[in-house]
């Protein structure tokens, strides 16, 4: 991906973003003193998470061995902030023609984010830093390996999000029940341009808004953003979550649309939970399946394939224990270009170490 | 060479993991009982140190903490319930951590993050 602002106008642009957002802040640092401390009975303890993985990848019948490790840091200040930040320790070790083994370069190390939090009011937070984008449903709510159903990225996964996953800047969030039969959550967010590496991220503006109706179970929502910079375009998605409630079905969807592309994912996972034989055992497993179409658009990015391509992939989870899970799927890739089978199989641990004593109230 | 053993290692690492996890599950289901028991004794010391408090009023906390931890076992299959598994138990602080955390991944509101602190470490 290019850029066309040099490194200054990045950092004028979070500087008069930090602006905006102290000016608002006041207002909110009011409202959080005016109402009563969170009510919490037990003092939260830091905490380092996070998730580690072995993902075997066959594209094409390229194997690709994918060892990744995304410790997150959770840091309580006081009553009403918090400090996250979750880095990526990553490598590629893949098959090279006439040598044995695997191989790869260095270990890729890359911080995702790293964000203050400060719950102004019940219904507002207010995040400073580098954060997650807030577009769709992917990146910001499914993106752990631990999470995720299926271990491949949606195609469509690099729009709206800027050029490595992040914004730099302020982004005020939070959800409110508006009526019995359904609340609404929200984030409004502003990105500076920074070209420097590897905090690098474009400017741009957005929000993201769903309803969630509790009694259906379903969320539907959509997301917003203007590019404030090249060809200052607006990109536009809408997600659904639906988890009927008389079959463990989980379905999520979503769709995005930008000038350098757009396209569509729907993902269906069922819990074998209902089978009646072999119960311990069912219950630990999951179907997944997941259809996706990427379109072509007037501009191009390095992230999004260069061709109209389709791939329908089909997997089955294990889960050994909360946080420990390991999966496999399979699919098929179609392009112009060429047609590829692609073969995954993981095994991903979800790890928890409290880093102070977890176990006294306050 | 080196990578190839990086490779062993992951993978023993891997294999290790899945082994200690299996054998916690066991554990756990074999302590199935033993944790009910522990509990119900739990239930019963916290009801002897309130005895002051007349029947009713024993009843009526209880329906109270009743409630909650419906309410909170429903936000929970909610909020949490739409993205990932539920965990197992964690220790008190550990949870209210996490939930801190979700409360602005999930954009929950501070009576929901109550709730479901308070189902969590039930």
């Amino acid at each position: 991906m290019t850029r066309t602002g040099p490194y200054l106008t990045g950092r004028g642009g979070l500087l008069r973003a930090l602006l905006r957002l102290a000016a608002f802040l006041p207002l909110l640092v009011l409202g959080a003193h005016a109402q009563a401390p969170p009510d919490e009975d037990v003092k939260p303890v830091p905490l380092l998470t996070g998730s580690a993985g072995f993902i075997t990848n066959f594209s094409g019948g390229q194997p690709d061995l994918h060892p990744i490790a995304t410790p997150l840091v959770l840091m309580p200040i006081g009553q009403r902030w918090v400090f996250e930040t979750r880095v990526t320790f990553e490598n590629d070790l893949i098959h090279v023609p006439g040598r044995s083994g695997f191989h790869g370069g260095p270990v890729e190390k890359e911080v995702e984010y790293t964000q203050l939090d400060f719950n102004a009011t019940s219904y507002a937070t207010v995040t400073v830093g580098r954060f997650l984008t807030p577009f769709g449903i992917f990146n910001e709510r499914l993106y752990p390996a631990w999470i995720r159903n299926l271990q491949s990225d949606p195609l469509i996964l690099p729009i709206g999000i800027g050029p490595s996953s992040a914004s730099t800047g302020g982004m005020i969030r939070g959800g409110f029940q508006a009526r019995p039969q359904f609340s609404i959550n929200y984030a409004v967010y502003f990105s500076a341009l920074s070209t420097t590496s590897p905090i690098d991220s474009d400017r741009f503006a957005g929000l993201r808004t769903g309803i969630f109706m509790p009694k259906a179970r379903l969320e539907v929502g959509g997301s917003f953003q203007h590019l404030l910079e090249k060809e200052r375009s607006n990109l536009f998605g809408f997600h659904a979550i639906w988890q009927p409630t008389l079959l463990p079905l989980d379905i999520r969807a979503e769709y995005a649309n930008s000038k350098r592309g757009s396209g569509y994912w729907i993902e269906p996972a069922y819990k074998l939970s209902q089978f009646p034989f072999l119960q311990n055992e069912m219950r630990r497993m999951q179907l997944v399946a997941r259809y996706q179409q990427f379109f072509t658009a007037d501009l191009v990015s390095d992230a999004l394939p260069p061709i109209n391509t389709r791939e329908c992939e089909f997997g089955l989870n294990y889960y050994f224990m909360d946080g420990l899970k390991a999966s496999g799927n399979y699919g098929w890739q179609f392009s112009g270009r060429e047609n590829l089978n692609v073969w995954t199989m993981a095994l991903t641990y979800r790890f928890v170490i409290p880093l102070g004593p977890a176990g006294s109230a306050r | 060479m080196r990578r190839e053993w990086i490779l062993a290692c992951c993978l023993g690492l891997m294999a290790g993991l899945v082994r200690s996890a299996i054998a916690q599950e066991q554990e756990k289901s074999g302590k199935g009982s033993a944790v009910v028991t522990a509990d119900g004794a739990a239930t019963t010391n916290s009801n002897s140190s309130h005895d002051r408090r007349s029947p009713k009023a024993l009843r009526s906390s209880a329906s109270e903490q009743g409630a909650a931890r419906i309410e909170g076992e429903k936000l929970f299959r909610a909020n949490c319930g739409r993205c990932h598994q539920p965990p197992h138990q964690f220790p008190p602080r550990v949870m209210a951590m996490a939930i801190r955390h979700m409360r602005v991944r999930a954009m929950l509101t501070e009576e929901d993050m109550r709730l479901l602190l308070s189902y969590m470490t039930q």
